[in-house]
């Protein structure tokens, strides 16, 4: 199996197996009791918190707060900052956030709020001169994602954090789900107010999550009842998950793939833009400006899930842009917000590499994909 | 639910490409989910189907179901095969069935189909050059027949006149045309007895 759907998921790491393991066999204890098992399960919490800190440069510890997932993340913050701010009814946030964050939106807009979604220019990048436009004295929030899940295009979250606080003083929430992991992050020196991370996308396992909270802010829980993360966040902390998730930082903190994965992208990436034609890359080309993991392919006139069903029987596995839910099945909103051609969003494929990928993986699905292309191309009514 | 068939024809489909000329095209086009897809046809003098091709861009469960029909409207004429193209069951069966969802990719195929065979109708029609002109290419119902029948019966809708005589029962492309021979003949008569259901259809 040639897994090149990291984006969606990731395997949980060896390392992250190992750090776990003792905390799902003989170390038990809820970290809430003041007996030694409870202290111990504290103490594991706390090395975890010091890793994620670590990985996205918080300032201090207590700026991370455990949760379940990246949604709960978002959610928690999102609904978090407009009770904080309950006369402003105004929000800034773009047309291809996460559905995490997209459908909040849509949620809350039908509560009454106003919904600013800005657009991306055809290579998927913001227009930060709309952003300043849209900023108001009521603007309770604004959500802007730090890499986009299907492109990976990434957006300037450090100029976005002057903006927003120099034009107003609304929060500034950042899902940044799709790269920790991928790309240094620091977040002290930065204007995000919260920022919202899962890790499952760096090898720990599904069912954990977290958010980071600047220091001095508030923000009212979304799940009441016990007193844990300094009360912000009731139920039992999950601790091996929590573990886990502080050993998938340690490992990404101190990796050394990352330049394997973006050169094994970057001929994955060129290979296909040459040798199969009518292929264009969906996002930015620009150094610096995508996840160096992420490339998502239109194969024009085709369609994408049959490339998906296709390489799957070849034992590779993606994910498309056009996928089909069960009554509907439209492009992607963030292809259809960066204006790719019908023809080209049908046939999209995001292939999203990790840690775990091999040159001769590559090498292998750059042999099968032309087959299939040009099995799927003579079919093409186009 | 067994998905054999559709996996067995969407990873070997039968029968991808253009029929040989002279063919007929059906086009059709889901604006829900951006599918398209297109049925050429090649038909033989007794309105037999001797070729049956098509080219697609959508889902599996589309480029399946094409295959199938391809291979199912083999050899028919062109009344059975827009019969096949009309029955929802027959393609659902062939295929092995299917969950709900994903009907409306079954229904697009037949209407490719569907299409094609009545591109090949209106084609017969205007070249036919017999005494009568001809209006049910599929059944080879002429003119008179209709409007005869409209009169007779007092028919006053397209369903009627396929009961009582065939006509607008295969791929319907002559539905206006009954319909506006209904519009200036049709008189119900008082007291006119409706003819009862063919079963042979």
């Amino acid at each position: 199996m040639i897994y090149l759907d990291n984006n969606a998921t990731t395997r949980v790491a060896p390392e992250v197996f190992n750090a776990m393991q003792p905390y799902l066999t003989e170390i038990f204890g809820n970290p809430s009791s003041t007996h030694t098992l409870g202290r111990q399960m504290k103490q594991a919490i706390d090395v975890a918190r010091e890793q994620v800190a670590a990985l996205i440069g918080a300032a201090d510890t207590s700026e991370i707060v455990f949760t379940s997932c990246g949604s709960e993340s978002d959610n928690w913050a999102i609904r978090g900052a407009l009770s904080a701010k309950p006369d402003k009814k105004h929000i800034v946030t773009t047309q291809v956030e996460h559905e995490a964050v997209r459908n909040l939106c849509d949620l809350l807009e039908s509560e009454g709020y106003e919904i600013t979604r800005l657009g991306v220019s055809e290579n998927g990048e913001l227009d930060l001169n709309s952003l300043r436009d849209a900023l108001r004295h009521d603007t309770a929030l604004v959500s802007i994602m730090l890499a986009n899940n299907e492109t990976g295009v990434l957006f300037p979250m450090e100029e976005i954090g002057r903006i927003v606080s120099e034009k107003s003083d609304a929060f500034f929430h950042v899902d940044g789900v799709q790269a920790v992991g991928k790309i240094p992050i620091d977040l002290k020196s930065t204007e995000v107010d919260m920022f919202a991370l899962s890790g499952h996308k760096l090898h720990a396992p599904q069912g954990i999550g977290a958010l980071y909270l600047r220091q001095g802010i508030g923000l009212q829980p979304l799940i009441v009842g016990g007193g844990q993360e300094s009360g912000r966040r009731a139920g039992t902390s999950a601790v091996p998950n929590i573990v886990g998730l502080g050993a998938a930082c340690k490992l990404a903190n101190e990796s050394d793939v990352h330049e394997r994965i973006a050169s094994l992208r970057d001929k994955l990436e060129r290979q296909i833009l040459t040798t199969i034609s009518n292929t264009l890359v969906n996002g930015t080309s620009a150094a610096g400006k995508r996840l160096p993991n992420t490339s998502n392919i239109s194969f024009q006139y085709v369609d994408g899930q049959n490339i998906l069903l296709h390489l799957d029987a070849a034992g590779i596995c993606v994910s498309t842009g056009s996928a089909c839910h069960s009554t509907t099945r439209e492009a992607s909103p963030t292809l259809k917000a960066m204006n790719v051609p019908y023809t080209a969003a049908q046939g999209s494929i995001r292939f999203s590499l990790g840690r775990y990928n091999t040159e001769a993986e590559i090498d292998r699905t750059l042999s099968v994909l032309p087959g299939i292309i040009k099995k799927l191309a003579e079919m093409s009514p186009y | 639910m067994n998905q054999e068939s559709i996996s067995q024809h969407f990873f070997a489909p039968r029968n991808v490409g253009d029929a040989h000329e002279p063919s007929f095209i059906g086009r059709a086009a889901s604006l829900r989910c951006g599918a398209s897809s297109r049925m050429s046809l090649q038909i033989g003098e007794a309105n037999n189907i001797i070729e049956a091709k098509f080219k697609a861009a959508g889902c599996n469960v589309l480029v399946a179901s094409l295959s199938k029909l391809t291979e199912l409207v083999q050899d028919k004429t062109t009344a059975e095969a827009a019969t096949i193209g009309q029955d929802e069951d027959l393609l659902l069966n062939a295929l092995g069935g299917l969950e709900p969802d994903r009907f409306s990719c079954t229904t697009l195929a037949r209407e490719t189909l569907l299409r094609a065979v009545r591109a090949y109708s209106d084609a017969a029609r205007s070249e036919w050059i017999g005494d009568q002109a001809l209006i049910c290419t599929c059944f080879c119902v002429s003119e008179r027949t209709i409007e005869e029948t409209i009169h007779d019966c007092g028919l006053m809708t397209v369903t009627e006149v396929t009961r009582a005589c065939y006509a607008g029962g295969g791929c319907g492309s002559c539905h206006q045309l009954i319909q506006e021979m209904i519009d200036s003949f049709g008189v119900r008569r008082p007291g006119a007895a409706l003819v009862s259901p063919s079963e042979d259809v």
